[in-house]
């Protein structure tokens, strides 16, 4: 591009050849989006599959959740220094997701927590939770639990994901936010391992579909 | 009454990169340099001048030992790109009729 003296009509092409080239430039790599639409999709169809078809893999399959903050942690890094734009809308998106990673780990907390501490407080006051089966009339004690958990869990996924879908005006993503508010709205009236299937289709709706879409589109943009 | 075309604007390199800036929250050079085909040299004395206007902000780092200068609209780079494009209508407006 030279140095020259432009009409109105070249100003205002100029203008806007220069803003499409800038938009067009965004291609998010996909890979955080593929990895925990993965890892939450394994964690949730492996517990779902070992409570429907009785059988154990021998550890807590959630702790995948925890192994995947080591590849994300090289992903950040590898993009940052990859990164040679960045756009307008990436600090609200960034807020957006490290406030769902705050609440994703406060929310494992509570799950975690409060059963115990339930059982703990009704003891203290000389109580325990008792199921009867009516039709046996028997009596049994039932641990504490907080019911339908894995639906809280499902109402959170939805939010960083309809954020992101309309911040980004990327329509998998806002559709996969939409699909998982009616994922837990179904899971509302499921059993807990119904719950389990449609955390794992969450993964892969609200993640591992967006961002082998977003892979797609990069890879092509890289190519060109 | 018709404003006079902002001269610091009204040039085709500046204005592209400009135009690039307006877009996003910052670019590194090299994207610029990228986007708009000109040479570093080119676009170093534009960058320089947009910089002495007070029209974008320059920041010099090193990145992996390499360095690296990424540039920023800033809201005076704004407020004037806004006043330029509606100048522009004003005169394409009167064109048309």
């Amino acid at each position: 591009m030279e140095e020259k003296q432009l009409t109105e009509q070249e100003s205002l092409r100029l203008i806007t050849d220069m803003i499409n080239k800038a938009r067009s430039s965004f291609h998010e790599s996909g890979a955080s989006a593929i990895l925990w639409g993965s890892v939450v999709a394994i964690a949730g169809l492996t517990d779902f599959a070992q409570r429907f078809w009785n059988f154990r893999v021998g550890f807590d399959i959630w702790l995948v959740v925890l192994a995947a903050f080591i590849p994300q942690i090289i992903i950040s890094i590898r993009e940052s220094r990859r990164r040679k734009v960045v756009a307008l809308e990436e600090n609200a998106v960034d807020a957006i997701w490290m406030v769902y990673g705050i609440s994703i780990f406060m929310l494992t907390f509570y799950l975690n927590v409060v059963p115990g501490v339930s059982e703990r407080m009704l003891s203290d006051q000389g109580q325990e939770l008792m199921v009867k089966n009516l039709s046996t009339g028997e009596v049994m004690h039932q641990p504490s639990f907080v019911i339908s958990g894995y639906s809280l869990l499902l109402l959170l996924y939805a939010m960083p994901t309809l954020a992101t879908g309309i911040a980004r005006k990327f329509r998998p993503m806002l559709v996969a936010g939409i699909l998982c508010y009616i994922y837990f709205l179904i899971s509302c009236f499921t059993t807990t391992v119904y719950d389990l299937l449609l955390n794992g289709l969450a993964g892969i709706t609200c993640w591992l579909i967006p961002g082998l879409i977003l892979r797609n589109r990069y890879l092509k943009a890289k190519s060109v | 009454m018709f404003k006079e075309l902002d001269p610091i604007l009204h040039s085709q390199l500046r204005l592209a990169v400009m135009s690039l800036l307006i877009s996003v929250k910052e670019a590194e050079f090299t994207f610029i340099r990228e986007q708009t085909n000109a040479t570093a040299g080119n676009l170093s004395v534009q960058v320089q001048k947009l910089k002495d206007a007070g029209y974008i902000d320059v920041a010099k780092q090193f990145k992996d030992n390499y360095p690296q200068t990424t540039c920023k609209i800033t809201p005076k780079g704004i407020e004037a790109f806004e006043a330029y494009v509606k100048a522009l209508q004003q005169y394409l407006q009167v064109g048309k009729g």
